[in-house]
């Protein structure tokens, strides 16, 4: 796509420790290389102690390095429970790509929370969004070499549903350009996997 | 290359954290001396320094409070070194000190202070807004709303103080420092540019003769900078309708989102981005309210520049309407695009816009923040709890053990600021009708504790004290302290034992323990609980993530439950580790977050240690 055309709002969700940061990064990286203009932001700080972790990439123009709710076009899900706690944030018709598998908050593993059921999440993903991607990002992830590199599958996936402006192509340029290249091999066998999963 | 940030060249385009901007703003600038104490969300540009440290041209350090920070900064700069101290919003408070008198007395090497605000308190206890201490000080502030301008601003910001001698505030929001966008670098100078050292006491020494002096000439200076702001590009004026918009800081990119996304708004209002905030440019200003029936001003927090510019109308004699704080505008958290547009419409008599979104699920489960697996202070929770129960008072303080306030320990009955543990449970000790137990880390013991816990003595004051000495800054992001044994540039070969301290502070009654051995902590804690007057317990074992990090040490064994899960509700509930899990109805321990700290299975016998190698 002409960079010059498009004008879009990713929004990031995951949990502390998942590398929801590191894939925003990226992805911004990628969007800056393949030509278009990028803001993004994130919050630091007690977010990051097992906590939600949101941050947002903004394309084409816009200066405001966060998003409100119902302006997101795109809602990059790390993890189920957070894609469905992000839903207000998504424009309505938007596109998400999101994580199936979970991290449980505390309380839900000691038994004193109930973790919403994966197709009751994805009925109300589906209610809002115009098209929702699910995919096993840990499991793609341990496949690529490590599960660590779940959020290179999710973001594999978000390139593979062509939900993002720019191909597989600009993910893989960036990774093996922004990344240690000790871990490029895997990360770029995870773009693949979850691009594969996405198609 | 190693270093991206110092070694990029002129020209090259970066996509940059508003934080590391600002780092490569303050070496273009030629940045000689920077200081800081962490806090967010100010922290990565200290770290980023500290990494760099020795591969550029520069002195850095962690000083032990912000005051001493802002004194060595300044120190550097009466010296004739450009300087940088940076620090969070309520840091700045601790400094204000310093910074009052160096503004009078001028700084030859020119100083910058970075003071990073946080409208909505993402991570401070406290969203006040210091663009008021640029004016209570007589500074100039700088008010970046990009990545761009956060590298050109720390740069402008250096060469202005070190022209005109006075000090400069750069001033940022947690969205401004945590923003990410593309920086074309500039050079950074091969030469140091620095002043050579002066005595001239009748300058730098304010006695009040002195300062008599000194207050007009501030006050000349400001004037003199003030033509500077009037004419400064970051300062511009976009649009060319009739209804005028002033916004500062981070609303100027929600104001120039709105506008992007809705031209016929566009097409009725012009905007004044007001980027160099104070001295306020008035010329520029008033020609641009001038003829206008009303002007809306977009500043997050408090109305300062919304009433500066209604005294400039009044002043002048105009009749614009001035928008400001209100139903629209809130004088509290932080501004949004759904904000700033509906204001915008409010002010054109359009109706507001309700933005269409997805009800949030109610009663989903949180994920609130937790201490870590591990963590020592969970032991020291746990221990001071077997003894006093509800039974005491908790004074705590600023920093991850403020965590201590959830369930099941619910040691923290109040917080004030850094270093308010042992003072105001001192003065809590008074009033109350149960002891007191004050908690505080190692980095805030050495930040502003240690003048709390003299005056304790000194006063005969009633308290428990326990520091949580973990080696490091756990909530800010590992950085070191006095009292590290290491950082990652090696061991620390200077280090301040914190006994000592405490012993030289006059403590007869002071005990150390690792607060993992439950038994010897219940044990001291218990035995300092029968006693009176200020007694100090020393919890000392490092943080995992710091011990993992630096000193690349890890325990060789997992907790696992050997025995009957069903016996374990107990050390579920008391210990409320992260790494347990109900699996099934039975009680586990996830071994990958395990630490090994073994604090379970000497409350619960079910539970054993096994070695990581014989586990796989």
């Amino acid at each position: 796509m002409n960079p010059n055309m498009v004008r879009m709002r990713i929004f990031l969700t995951g949990v502390g420790g998942q590398g929801t940061l590191t894939a925003t990064t990226l992805l911004a990286k990628a969007a800056l290389d393949a030509g278009f203009t990028v803001t993004a932001g994130e919050i630091h700080g007690m977010a990051q102690r097992g906590g939600v972790v949101e941050s947002a990439v903004l394309l084409g123009g816009f200066l405001s390095p966060k998003v409100g709710f119902g302006e997101a076009d795109l809602l990059l899900g790390f993890e189920p429970l957070e894609t469905l706690r992000a839903l207000p944030y998504l424009v309505q018709g938007g596109v998400v790509v999101s994580n199936t598998q979970a991290v449980p908050p505390l309380r839900v593993s000691l038994g004193q929370d109930t973790y919403p059921k994966q197709d009751v999440i994805e009925a109300k993903v589906g209610q809002w969004a115009a098209r929702a991607v699910f995919v096993p990002c840990q499991d793609l992830g341990t496949r690529a070499g490590s599960a660590q590199s779940a959020n290179m599958v999710l973001l594999g996936a978000a390139a593979g549903a062509g939900a993002l402006p720019f191909g597989l192509d600009a993910l893989e340029k960036a990774v093996s350009a922004y990344l240690k290249p000790a871990l490029a091999g895997v990360n770029l066998a995870a773009l693949r996997l979850g691009a594969e999963a996405a198609a | 290359m190693a270093f991206p940030l110092l070694e990029a060249r002129a020209g090259e385009t970066m996509l940059l954290l508003g934080n590391e901007a600002i780092v490569r703003g303050a070496l273009e600038g030629g940045v000689a001396v920077v200081t800081c104490y962490p806090g967010t969300p100010s922290s990565e540009v200290p770290d980023a320094f500290f990494r760099m440290r020795g591969a550029g041209n520069y002195y850095f350090e962690y000083s032990v409070n912000e005051k001493v920070a802002l004194e060595v900064a300044g120190g550097a700069a009466l010296g004739g070194l450009p300087a940088l101290a940076t620090m969070k919003h309520v840091g700045v408070n601790v400094a204000a000190d310093p910074l009052m008198t160096l503004c009078q007395v001028t700084v030859p090497g020119g100083l910058v202070l970075l003071s990073a605000d946080d409208p909505g308190c993402h991570s401070s206890q406290n969203e006040q807004d210091n663009r008021y201490y640029a004016r209570l000080a007589g500074m100039p502030c700088l008010e970046p709303a990009t990545a761009q301008e956060a590298k050109d601003m720390a740069t402008f910001a250096l060469l202005l103080s070190h022209e005109t001698a006075h000090p400069v505030m750069l001033r940022t929001t947690t969205r401004v420092n945590h923003l990410r966008g593309q920086v074309t670098l500039g050079e950074i100078p091969a030469k140091l540019r620095r002043r050579g050292s002066v005595k001239n006491p009748r300058q730098f020494v304010p006695l009040p003769a002195h300062a008599r002096q000194h207050h007009p000439a501030l006050l000349d200076r400001m004037e003199a900078i003030r033509e500077k702001a009037e004419s400064s590009p970051f300062n511009r004026v976009s649009g060319l309708g009739p209804v005028g918009v002033i916004a500062t800081g981070i609303s100027r990119a929600y104001a120039r989102d709105v506008l992007l996304e809705d031209p016929g708004l566009a097409e009725k209002v012009s905007l004044f981005e007001l980027g160099f905030t104070y001295p306020l440019p008035e010329a520029a200003l008033l020609d641009f309210i001038k003829g206008r029936d009303t002007v809306v001003v977009l500043e997050e927090l408090e109305p300062i520049l919304e009433n500066e510019l209604r005294v400039l109308i009044q002043k002048n004699g105009l009749k614009t309407a001035v928008v400001g704080k209100g139903e629209c505008l809130p004088r509290h958290g932080e501004y949004t695009t759904a904000i700033v547009r509906n204001a915008l419409r409010q002010v054109l008599s359009l109706a507001p816009v309700s933005v269409r979104h997805a009800t949030p699920t109610p009663d989903l489960p949180q994920r609130p923040p937790n201490m870590c697996a591990g963590c020592p202070h969970r032991a020291s929770f746990l221990a001071v709890r077997q003894v006093f129960g509800d039974e005491a008072y908790y004074s705590s303080d600023i920093g991850c053990y403020t965590l201590g306030i959830l369930p099941p320990y619910r040691a923290a009955d109040f917080t004030l600021c850094m270093g308010s543990s042992i003072s105001a449970g001192s003065g809590f000790a008074l009033a109350a009708d149960k002891p007191v137990v004050a908690f505080i880390g190692d980095s805030t013991f050495f930040h502003s504790g240690i003048t709390g816990l003299v005056n304790a003595v000194f006063n005969g004051h009633n308290l428990l004290l326990v520091i949580l000495d973990n080696h490091t800054t756990g909530m800010t992001g590992h950085q070191p302290n006095p009292g590290v044994d290491a950082t990652i540039h090696g061991e620390n070969a200077t280090r301040v034992d914190i006994m000592t301290l405490v012993t030289a502070c006059g403590v007869t009654q002071v005990k150390k323990v690792n607060p993992v051995n439950n038994k010897a902590a219940v044990a001291a804690i218990t035995e300092l609980a029968a006693a009176s007057g200020v007694r100090v317990l020393i919890a000392e074992e490092p943080c995992p993530i710091h011990a993992r990090r630096v000193k690349k040490s890890a325990k060789a064994v997992t907790a696992h439950v050997a025995g009957d899960p069903a016996g374990c509700r107990d050390v579920m509930e008391t210990v409320a580790c992260p790494a347990f899990y109900i699996e099934n109805g039975r009680f586990a321990i996830n071994e990958s977050q395990c630490t090994g700290c073994m604090l379970c299975a000497q409350i619960c016998r079910e539970i054993k240690a096994k070695s990581k190698e014989a586990g796989k």
